[in-house]
């Protein structure tokens, strides 16, 4: 599942570097709000949920976005 | 909370200028947009404004604005809905359709304005708004003001946005938002295409034109003539402050929306109109692209070219623009400073560009030649440049 997360992510951030669990959104990826909104996006296509925003204002790691998404049951 | 600490709140992080020795925000300018600009007291050859065509400084524009003072006075002191809507602006809100060849126009005191009361007018809860990922600032406050759905998509990436559009049903209405030119890139939209795709997904197209009217199409009415999409059945927002040489902003498209707009949209009903200088310089610029337009792009390429390959020369990495645009990658914010601070030193006003206004870590410098410069400042220009590029 992670990694089938990891794949999602990485098609939409274009020029970054590998992403692993542990990449931090902003200082490794340089990921910013629209950024984020893109990746909950594909992500909201991939596992065919809806996702709010708000939910994942927090996140700091690509571990983190697994972690909120393994909380609804995906 | 005491009066000290509301206002402490407000600081502003000068870390950057001080590590890199240059500020290039806010310069005094000092003298109009002639062959050379005076920036802070310094004579500098002007590459940072958005003088396009050249004409913010011409003489027939300068006696167009001047006429309108002397028999409107500065100002009506009141909103286009009171007493602001003088019969200057409703010839040209014609001459402007007439123009981009839409049904009807309306004008807002700043495009920034109208992108943002334009979303903000036609889009909800219930809506989808799709954006390139690269739009602008007043496009994304604008979309997120709606309090809608977005959905950003991979920059001109046509095959992600039809993914999205594929996938993405049961909204009231599906916005697709994009620029014609991308302002910080120099990039331009496969606009063309975009529509086509919200035809197939009933989707509403809304094109932001600010740096392509005047500057695309044979003519240089815009993306819709440059792409030859005709008939088209969108929204059409353009800047009047960059090549068309003024300031004010233009939503185009049906009438129904444009009347719409000019009661239900606050950020124009409630915003004095924009004075009779500049509507009449605006109408004075629209008369010269229609006589002269062919004669001034070629020297606004021309000079795009000599300056590109002044930078390539250089040893710069520049963006490959599709039009009268350089954009130098520089990587980090402080790189980006820095190349600023050099050409700043050497007599080159240019403009910088880093997050938010770019992605993290994608600094730009960017180079405009205005078509009213000389071949001997473009010239002295590409020295400087080359100059520039090997310390």
């Amino acid at each position: 599942m992670e990694d089938r997360i990891i794949v999602t992510i990485q098609s939409v951030l274009e020029k970054r570097p590998e992403i692993t669990l542990e990449s931090r959104l902003l200082e490794d990826l340089k990921v910013d709000s629209l950024d984020l909104l893109m990746i909950l996006s594909a992500l909201e296509d991939e596992f065919s949920i809806i996702i709010a925003e708000d939910d994942f204002d927090d996140v700091y790691t690509i571990n983190d976005i697994t972690v909120k998404l393994k909380i609804r049951g995906i | 909370m005491t009066l000290r600490n509301f206002y402490n709140r407000f600081t502003v992080d000068k870390r950057l200028a001080e590590v890199t020795g240059h500020n290039p925000y806010y310069p005094i300018i000092n003298s109009g947009l002639n062959e050379k600009i005076v920036a802070n007291g310094h004579e500098m050859i002007d590459l940072a404004s958005n003088n396009y065509l050249g004409l913010a400084a011409d003489g027939r524009v300068k006696r167009a604005a001047v006429e309108a003072v002397e028999k409107y006075g500065v100002s009506l002191c009141g909103t286009p809905i009171a007493t602001g809507y003088i019969d200057l602006f409703q010839r040209l809100e014609e001459k402007l359709s007439s123009f981009v060849g839409l049904q009807e126009t309306v004008i807002f005191p700043s495009c920034y304005q109208a992108n943002n009361g334009l979303f903000n007018s036609i889009a909800g809860p219930q809506d989808l708004i799709v954006v390139d990922r690269f739009a602008h600032s007043s496009l994304i406050q604008g979309i997120k003001s709606a309090g809608c759905k977005i959905r950003p998509f991979l920059h001109n990436n046509l095959a992600h946005l039809e993914g999205i559009l594929q996938r993405s049903t049961g909204y009231r209405q599906v916005f697709v938002v994009t620029e014609s030119v991308f302002s910080t890139e120099g990039s331009i939209a496969p606009f063309k295409e975009i529509v086509e795709l919200c035809e197939t997904y009933h989707a509403m197209p809304v094109i932001d034109d600010s740096h392509g009217i005047g500057v695309l199409g044979k003519s240089g009415q815009g993306i819709l003539e440059e792409q030859a999409i005709e008939g088209y059945q969108g929204i059409y927002t353009a800047s009047l402050g960059k090549a068309i040489a003024n300031s004010g902003g233009m939503i185009s498209g049906d009438k129904r929306l444009i009347d719409y707009l000019k009661y239900y949209c606050s950020h124009l009903v409630y915003s004095t109109a924009l004075p009779p200088a500049v509507l009449a310089g605006t109408e004075a610029v629209l008369d010269i692209i229609q006589s002269e337009f062919g004669v001034i792009k070629n020297r606004m390429v021309t000079y795009q070219q000599e300056i590109y390959e002044s930078l390539v020369d250089g040893g710069f990495t520049v963006a490959p623009s599709e039009a009268p645009i350089n954009s130098i990658q520089c990587g980090s914010k402080e790189a980006t400073f820095i190349l600023a601070k050099k050409l700043y030193e050497k007599g080159i006003l240019s403009t910088p560009f880093i997050e938010p206004s770019v992605p993290l870590g994608e600094g730009r410098v960017r180079l405009i030649a205005g078509a009213n410069l000389t071949q001997d400042t473009i010239v002295e220009a590409t020295k400087i440049i080359k100059r520039v590029g090997c310390l």
